[in-house]
């Protein structure tokens, strides 16, 4: 099974149905691809990464954020979304929780500038 | 956690269209904006870097506070915090910044190049917002996907580490094959850290 990867006839359009991570999604059109490939560079990942491992990881990355949104729907507030129940959601979770909390200070603290900007220049 | 990208907020030399992610925190604190904040069209969670910013990356000028008309010496703040705990934290930040920066400071052109698209990369928010509500039927807000694309992106990280560990130790090289990814995804299954509700557990059987 290890092996079968390596066939140079692998066509991304076609998933091997065998494996549940990465079957039903083929037809799909690829949404991150570009964004993936700077990505993995990023983490470590060669220059040029190979366009299946892509495909995969963006089979990952859609199928985890439809895992988060379902469960979100149902917790809270049903059939909505908010930001308290991701956060609830990924309370076990260490690096992604703070990554979160960050992100939102972050944003706090732009949309705080953006306003004081706007207010200073509306002075001038 | 403390952004190494924080940079020197000087009067308004620096107001140009310098992204205003860098400068995030001085430009919060400023209590009566004195200073203009630089606003530009940048997102939160890009530090995006160009050139001139990456020296940026290296200099560290501490954030000013308070009212003043008087030019502010350019170095260390001088201000009275009623909190003590706020002070401690901000002074492990501020370790945390000047080792990042020596750290940044010595990178070689490839692992600046690599650490760039690290802080850079980010999934298009568009996207992740017309997925999000074609699953949930309703609209979101914008701190959800704000939130959902942060998560994501940890999300990937993870994986691709998990796929270069499993990469080593198979005595492969980099770029990372198929049979990486599955393995990752397996070990991470394990350890449950990829969501899984397919399976419908009976409770009592």
């Amino acid at each position: 099974m290890a092996e079968e990867d390596d066939d140079p006839g692998f066509d991304e359009e076609l998933d091997d149905g065998g494996n549940g991570i990465d079957s039903g999604h083929g037809k799909r059109k690829r949404l991150f691809s570009k964004e993936l490939r700077c990505m993995m560079y990023g983490f470590g990942d060669d220059q040029n990464p190979y366009t299946e491992s892509v495909d995969i990881l963006e089979d990952l990355v859609i199928e985890f954020i439809t895992e988060m949104t379902h469960k979100a729907m149902s917790i809270g507030r049903q059939g909505r979304v908010q930001v308290e129940d991701i956060v609830f959601l990924i309370r076990k979770d260490p690096r992604k929780f703070a990554r979160v909390k960050d992100l939102l200070t972050m944003n706090e603290e732009l949309k705080r500038a953006r306003k004081a900007f706007d207010e200073a220049n509306y002075g001038s | 956690m403390a952004d190494p990208a924080r940079v020197k907020n000087e009067q308004a030399t620096e107001s140009t269209s310098a992204e205003k992610s860098l400068q995030v925190e001085n430009a919060a604190e400023a209590s009566s904006g004195t200073k203009a904040p630089v606003v530009s069209e940048a997102t939160t969670e890009q530090v995006t870097l160009k050139d001139e910013d990456r020296m940026r990356l290296i200099k560290d000028e501490d954030e000013e506070e308070g009212p003043s008309s008087a030019p502010r010496p350019p170095l260390k703040k001088i201000k009275v915090e009623p909190d003590k705990k706020k002070e401690k934290r901000h002074k492990i930040d501020e370790d945390e910044i000047q080792k990042m920066q020596v750290l940044v400071s010595s990178f070689s052109e490839e692992q600046l190049n690599r650490y760039e698209m690290y802080r850079r990369s980010a999934f298009p928010k568009a996207a992740i917002k017309r997925l999000i509500q074609s699953i949930t039927g309703s609209s979101v807000s914008q701190n959800v996907v704000i939130a959902m694309s942060g998560i994501s992106k940890v999300f990937a990280g993870e994986i691709v580490e998990e796929a270069l560990d499993v990469c080593e130790k198979w005595g492969d090289t980099p770029p990372l094959q198929p049979k990486h990814m599955r393995e990752a995804v397996r070990r991470l299954k394990s350890r449950e850290q990829i969501p899984n509700t397919k399976h419908k557990r009976i409770l009592f059987h």
